[in-house]
């Protein structure tokens, strides 16, 4: 009755409807199993975004820094606005949105990149979405390495063993990246020009987000305070919760001016549990949707 | 034809009890790009219609040493069969029932990542497959000699001749040890020595396996190493039994469906 494609017999009948708790099952299970194919497609990820560049992998260490300089010049100097140490401001937000950009948009085409697979051999397509968010996690980490440097260098009145609230703040954030990324991946099956909705629904969401501007400035803005229920939205926004996390841990706070410390936990503990839920759902979605992908594609 | 009428029902030799098989697709989410190149024959036929039945009652048994042949005209559903056999589709009415390790070598290729090498390939194939790592590295070297393309298992798959990707896969895809082998026309590929030893290969696999199923345009093989045979038709089984009746009832059809189109074509009617 399994549908593991390296079960030695199998039975197939198009009456069974398997119900949702074995399909949550199965799911853990075959990422489990799967953990080498996982593994292998994950390192082709890496070896492939590195090559055919001049600088290969140094772009993930550049890259951020540029697009850092890029908002500094925008708000500092046109704007003429901003808070003491703005880059490492904002840093803390760009690192963090960078890794989920790209995982969200490695996932849209995770499962359809893979169509003549898909239609040729039987093996679990959850890996697929699953291989794009975790070698997201690389990305991420190497930008630890800018982070690192520009605290060391010029910001070294920052630089606290805080740091090290980075690793949950961003297993909250995975988990939350991974329950899109599953969903969007499968719908983009049938869909196939969601990734260019979801393109311009990310820069809004940044904008919309307390990444390049403290959330105070958002709390104090005329139209949430005239509305409460966006100013609810606004506070259970994910990237907010999370942008404040990171935001407390490596840079402090501008407004009072305090200096790094532990994130806001209940936040961070009510998106854990939000986002485990999201993620059973979706998990469910794609594996209702998983049966006709081969007919589909 | 014997063998499978006397076999009870849930006993435990067939190797593959397909059961009033259909399969149905929804013609709202499928490409017409895709749907056109699967069904090119069906589609003007379907056209307006919200669902397509690409197999229709089929039913079957193959008890183990046999070997069935499926064939048909282009669109009649064969590949589909093949492809509920290996499990990639569900079916939407009726049962299948396979038993042992099934091994398809429509595999041929597919999945290559271009970036990669060769070697890391064959990692990767083998991770797909479901296989063991410390089986696939056991097996690496065999797949390697096999493949036969020297220095360029170390060089990414873009760097490789179309003949060396096809080579390559054929070593990955015949490398395992099936109970059940699926074959999809796979001798349609490389060049004439390496088709030549491709052959001689399918032919090891075919008397190695417990039972098979080929999927084939070649009437030679059919009655050569078949000792059963159906005929799909517009996803019905036309008819099933002996290779030689089998083949030449669809000779026959087809000729006469081809007399027909000719006649059609005269007269200046639309060809459908």
């Amino acid at each position: 009755m399994s549908a593991i494609s390296e079960a030695p017999s199998s039975y197939r009948h198009s009456a069974v409807r398997p119900s949702s708790l074995a399909l949550l099952r199965e799911a853990i299970r075959e990422i489990g199993s799967r953990r080498r194919l996982i593994q292998y497609l994950v390192q082709a990820d890496l070896k492939k975004k590195g090559s055919d560049t001049l600088l290969g992998n140094l772009w993930w260490v550049i890259d951020p820094l540029l697009q850092m300089l890029v908002y500094v010049v925008l708000v500092s100097v046109i704007f003429v606005r901003g808070q003491d140490d703005y880059p490492l401001f904002i840093f803390a937000a760009i690192l963090p949105w960078k890794w989920f950009t790209s995982s969200i948009q490695d996932g849209i085409t995770s499962v359809v990149s893979q169509e003549k697979l898909i239609k040729q051999i039987q093996f679990p397509k959850i890996v697929l979405p699953f291989a794009a968010t975790t070698s997201g996690i690389v990305n991420f980490a190497f930008g630890m390495i800018p982070l690192g440097l520009l605290l060391v260098l010029f910001y070294g009145n920052r630089l606290t063993p805080n740091l090290a609230f980075i690793v949950p703040i961003a297993a909250v954030q995975f988990t939350f990246t991974l329950a899109l990324a599953l969903f969007v991946s499968s719908v983009n099956v049938f869909f196939r020009d969601l990734g260019n909705v979801v393109r311009h629904i990310l820069r809004l969401w940044f904008y919309l987000s307390p990444g390049l501007y403290a959330i105070s400035t958002l709390n104090d803005s005329a139209i949430l305070k005239s509305h409460p229920t966006l100013q609810a939205v606004a506070e259970a926004n994910p990237f907010a919760i999370l942008f404040t996390a990171y935001r407390s841990v490596i840079y402090g706070s501008s407004q009072p001016n305090l200096p790094p410390g532990p994130p806001a936990w209940e936040g961070l503990v009510g998106l854990l549990l939000g986002s485990l839920v999201l993620l059973a759902l979706t998990t469910l979605v794609f594996k209702r949707l998983e049966p006709s992908f081969a007919k589909v594609l | 034809m014997s063998a499978p009428a006397e076999v009870v029902p849930g006993s435990s030799t067939h190797a593959i009890d397909v059961r009033d098989l259909g399969v149905r697709y929804n013609l709202r989410f499928t490409r017409k790009t895709t749907f056109r190149q699967s069904f090119s024959g069906l589609l003007r036929r379907g056209e307006g219609a919200k669902e397509f039945w690409a197999l229709r009652d089929v039913t079957f048994r193959i008890v183990h040493g046999e070997s069935l042949a499926v064939i048909g005209p282009n669109g009649a559903g064969k590949s589909t069969l093949l492809q509920v056999l290996a499990g990639i589709i569900i079916p939407s009415a009726g049962s299948v029932d396979v038993r042992g390790q099934v091994s398809s070598l429509l595999t041929l290729g597919a999945g290559f990542d271009l970036e990669l090498t060769g070697r890391d390939n064959i990692l990767l194939a083998g991770a797909f497959l479901g296989i063991d790592s410390g089986e696939m590295k056991r097996r690496m070297d065999s797949i390697v000699q096999y493949a036969d393309i020297g220095e360029f298992m170390d060089a990414p798959i873009k760097t490789y001749s179309s003949g060396m990707r096809a080579r390559l896969g054929f070593a990955i895809a015949t490398s395992v040890d099936p109970d059940i082998l699926l074959l999809d026309e796979v001798l349609a590929t490389g060049d004439a020595t390496f088709r030549a030893k491709s052959k001689i290969r399918v032919l090891e696999l075919v008397r190695g396996a417990k039972a098979i199923v080929l999927v084939t345009h070649d009437m030679n093989w059919v009655t050569e190493y078949c000792n059963r045979a159906i005929l799909l038709e517009k996803g019905h089984v036309v008819i099933e039994g002996d290779p030689a009746e089998v083949v030449r009832v669809h000779e026959e059809r087809s000729a006469r469906a081809k007399a027909e189109r000719d006649a059609a074509i005269a007269a200046g009617r639309p060809v459908g």
